[in-house]
């Protein structure tokens, strides 16, 4: 394989290319659906295929093939190089790549239960438990639709700055999506596990916890209300700070989309909220669904600070934002596989715990909402935000009361992020897939915290 | 490899077929994808992102005591065929019988489409989808100082898609596409606008680069001096990426029968039922003349047909594949879908093609004239948290703007809008004559009374 990402490299310098970088991938993936405790299909395939991009005269060219076929390879780089050639006569401000140092080094991944030894078999016994959990927590129970992905395979990686990878990848994901009907009332409720561990994380998420918690939570919500509309004091849980700190805020912090015109852009070293917000982006915990070794730039992931004590201490970034900045890149360059261009992505992005309890967070609270789990988000670059809740809760007289469903909230990032006025002791990461054009597994969480107002809309 | 012509992926495919049945598969199917992609780039105002991009491969689903298994592969060599055959098996045999499976479709001739392949889009060169880009972006800058075209491209796709069951199925089909897109913002005294964004997607070669750089950068000017908007219900005009956000999480999934089967649509039993305003009648047209979504059989290898889906209001079909058609006793409809850049790596999903909301007698300028008081809204962020089971949506509208006294005053920001789409269908009281197709609508501008608008102020 080495001598094979060498000569392609190789070859791309010699025709000009001040950046090469080959990237060639062997991927198997295990799939399964269920729906009402129907196995829809089981799948297993096989992907392998190659990445060739360069950078020519200040433009990139990315050509990307399924096959492994060293003379297509040597194509797939001259046309690369051509494509960038071509563009290049357009370009006014050069894209240049801060420098990193180069490495060479093989991960292996060490998993205590590797997907690839557990029986299709038993697999499917997992989904259907947690099928049957569900189901048989309530009659009222109507669907569950359970999705279940292993993904193994190497990564190798070679540029031209010396840096030679060749790592393994391992993730284990399960969506379920379950729904509760009573007369008219619908609800549902859906939930993810991830981990790049193995497959071992369903000893801990076990089908009973699973199953057990997405039915008790549909079910409760059929008795909710919906929201009143307007602006209420608002404790948010874990769950939706986490989709909170992903969309809302940490899509602006990409550097990227803060140089396309983010409302971070020009913002580093100012204050953007309260002291209570931490925030970190960490690709380096072991485990989690967010966490590698290398970015498929080469570089090493960290663990990156973004906002201290309400101040923008950084963003993330990939070599061409990082040499923009004059900085050196966090190691976000992520590619969903070799079909894709790395681009900068999100890895485990928390809000840090500080030191209230639930029950202080609630107590000052005479009329509010506590957010508790989310069904989607979604941001702009003019810093709006919307967040879909799928369970909430009236906080009367700084106790939890009623169940509401269908609530929403929006509102405006940095506004939002100057009235969080507590931050809670308690912490969950969350696994998810975050869609920026391409699929990348993430974490996201954090603490639960208050925030004083919160435009709440939902309900008819 | 890439050069594989119709005849020999037809042969592919009824290899892959024998060889699952021989090794002791009860049915088998075989498909396979072909693409090949250019596009050109667009970020921060340059033309620097090119991409290339050629794929191909095998689906093979295995039947073995009514239970489906699936497996696929990016390789076409003999080797790679057979292993891909023996794991679908594989999987078939460590799946659970379904006792609703009752078989592949049976063959039936494709139907005939128009305009979904265009010669002129696969002989366009690299150069030529540059200079479309520059053109694009030159439309923007110049339309205003204050605007920064940031994201955007412009891309060709040429595709095409074999079929072949154990049951006689064996069809091909190809077709090409060609889109461009630009995305803006505006910026002025340190305020930025919420992006705006603008594209031609069209199976033949008719798209016009400059017209979208143009009305993207207009929409972002317009959406400067932004003001927020007050609680109320109001009439709302919604365009079409708008009303897609809308329909695509709600109405499109409650008409599909795996929805109704399996008591996730509120329309379950209500065939026959008046559940929209007089004026709304909606087609799924798999085979509407270059649709975004037109093919000549589904995924399945099912003929693409048109389905009635409301009349007048009424609605009179539900969106069937193969298995949910089976297992209500009806014909499928045509509408499994193999999507995704690699269609060959799943297995069918039921989906609409191109539901087709016709279109009214109105002008767009008609409209506007007709609202005293309400908004005129482009497009919504965070439709995908809707309530699939209820139709309920909670959304904000970006961009939108008011109208007062028949014309638009001023962008809105922020305001976000809160219904049922059964609620909102009945509510539809006027529809525009500019039908667009974007993913999976085809639509008007649609005037809706009485949408509930949650503001800063109440």
């Amino acid at each position: 394989m080495r001598e094979a990402l060498t000569r392609a490299v190789d070859y791309g310098e010699k025709l000009g290319a001040d950046y090469v970088e080959v990237r060639v991938q062997r991927i198997f993936k295990t799939l399964l659906t269920t729906k009402d405790g129907r196995v829809e299909a089981a799948k297993e395939g096989i992907e392998n295929g190659a990445a060739v991009r360069v950078l020519t005269k200040g433009a990139w060219g990315f050509v990307t093939l399924g096959t492994l076929d060293p003379r297509l390879l040597a194509d797939a780089v001259k046309d690369a190089v051509k494509m960038a050639s071509v563009a290049s006569f357009k370009v006014k401000e050069p894209v240049r790549l801060a420098k990193t140092k180069a490495i060479e080094d093989k991960v292996t991944t060490k998993p205590k239960k590797d997907p690839r030894e557990i029986s299709l078999e038993e697999k499917i016994g997992v989904a259907l438990t947690v099928d049957n959990t569900i189901f048989n927590y309530d009659d009222r129970v109507k669907s569950c639709t359970i999705n279940y992905l292993d993904l193994t395979g190497t990564n190798y990686f070679m540029n031209n700055d010396g840096t030679c990878l060749e790592q393994d990848r391992l993730y284990v994901w399960s969506r379920v999506l379950a729904s509760a009907r009573e007369a008219d009332v619908f609800t549902s409720g859906r939930e993810e596990i991830g981990s790049t561990g193995g497959f071992e994380v369903f000893d801990i998420e076990t089908p009973e916890i699973v199953g057990t918690r997405i039915a008790k939570r549909i079910v409760n919500q059929l008795k909710a209300k919906t929201p009143k509309g307007g602006t209420f004091p608002t404790v948010i849980g874990t769950n939706v700070v986490g989709v909170f700190v992903h969309e809302a805020f940490g899509h602006l912090a990409e550097a990227d989309l803060t140089l396309s015109g983010s409302v971070l852009h020009n913002k580093i070293g100012r204050k953007i909220a309260s002291e209570a917000v931490t925030v970190y982006d960490d690709g380096t915990i072991s485990g989690a669904f967010g966490s590698f070794k290398y970015d498929d730039e080469g570089v090493p992931a960290q663990k990156t600070l973004l906002i201290k004590n309400g101040e923008v201490m950084g963003l993330m970034h990939n070599r061409e934002t990082a040499y923009k900045f004059d900085t050196e890149s966090t190691g976000n360059a992520r590619a969903e596989d070799f079909r894709y261009q790395p681009i900068i992505r999100m890895r485990n992005t928390y809000l840090a715990p500080r030191d209230y309890s639930f029950e202080e967070l609630l107590e000052d609270i005479d009329f509010g909402y506590y957010l508790k789990s989310f069904r989607g988000g979604q941001a702009n670059l003019d810093g709006t935000f919307q967040v879909g809740i799928e369970e909430a809760y009236e906080i009367v007289k700084g106790e939890l009361s009623s169940p509401v469903r269908n609530a929403s909230i929006s509102g405006n990032t940095l506004e939002t992020l100057h009235k969080v006025d507590a931050a809670g002791m308690d912490f969950e990461l969350w696994s998810g897939r975050c869609g920026k054009g391409q699929t990348a597994f993430v974490c996201d969480g954090g603490p639960s915290i208050r925030v004083r107002e919160m435009l709440i809309g939902g309900g008819s | 490899m890439a050069d594989l012509k119709p005849e020999e992926l037809i042969n592919l495919g009824e290899k892959a077929v024998q060889v699952t049945m021989r090794r002791g598969a009860e049915e088998a199917e075989a498909f396979l994808n072909r693409s090949s992609r250019i596009s050109v780039g667009i970020e921060r105002g340059q033309i620097i992102r090119n991409v290339k991009m050629v794929d191909h491969g095998l689906g093979v689903r295995a039947v073995y005591k009514k239970a489906v298994g699936f497996s696929y592969t990016n390789m076409l060599t003999d080797n790679t065929l057979n292993e891909t055959a023996v794991r679908a098996l594989r999987s078939a045999k460590a799946s659970k019988p379904d006792e609703n499976w009752k078989g592949f479709p049976s063959l039936k001739k494709p139907s005939i489409t128009k305009n979904t392949y265009d010669q002129r889009i696969v002989d366009l060169s690299f150069s030529d989808l540059v200079e479309m880009a520059s053109l694009m972006l030159d439309a923007a800058e110049d339309y205003d100082e204050r605007v920064f075209p940031f994201i955007g491209g412009v891309g060709t796709l040429l595709t095409s898609r074999t079929i072949v069951n154990s049951h006689g199925v064996e069809a091909y089909d190809e077709g090409t596409f060609v889109q461009c897109s630009l995305g803006t913002i505006a910026r002025e005294a340190g305020k930025v606008t919420p992006e705006c964004s603008e594209f031609n997607a069209e199976r033949t070669y008719k798209i016009n680069p400059e017209w979208v750089g143009k009305e993207a950068a207009k929409q972002a000017v317009s959406s400067l001096k932004a003001k927020e908007i007050a609680s109320g219900t109001f009439p709302v005009i919604f365009a079409q990426p708008g009303l897609h956000g809308i329909l695509y999480y709600t109405l499109i999934n409650a008409v599909k029968a795996d929805y109704v089967q399996r008591e996730r649509s509120a329309l379950k039993g209500k065939i026959g039922e008046n559940i929209a305003s007089d004026l709304v009648t909606i087609y799924d047209n798999g085979l509407l003349e270059g649709g975004l979504q037109t093919w000549r059989f589904d995924g399945e290898g099912v003929p693409s047909q048109k389905t009635t889906v409301i009349e007048k209001g009424v609605l009179k079909h539900y969106l069937y594949d193969n298995y949910t058609a089976k297992r209500d006793g009806a014909e499928s409809t045509g509408n499994a879908l193999r999507g995704g850049l690699t269609p060959y790596a799943s297995t069918p999903t039921l989906e609409a093609t191109n539901f087709t909301l016709t279109s009214g007698n109105k002008s767009p300028e008609d409209l506007i004239s007709e609202i005293d008081e309400g908004l005129i809204v482009y497009d919504v962020q965070g439709a995908h948290s809707s309530n699939p089971e209820s139709g309920e949506f909670s959304v904000v509208a970006t961009p939108a703007w008011k109208i007062e006294r028949g014309s638009v005053t001023y962008a809105v920001n922020g305001g976000m809008l809160a219904g049922v789409i059964f609620d909102v269908l009945k509510n539809v009281s006027a529809l525009g004559d500019n039908l667009r197709k974007i993913g999976h609508l085809v639509a008007p501008w649609v005037c809706i009374e009485k949408v509930k608008v949650i503001g800063k102020q109440c």
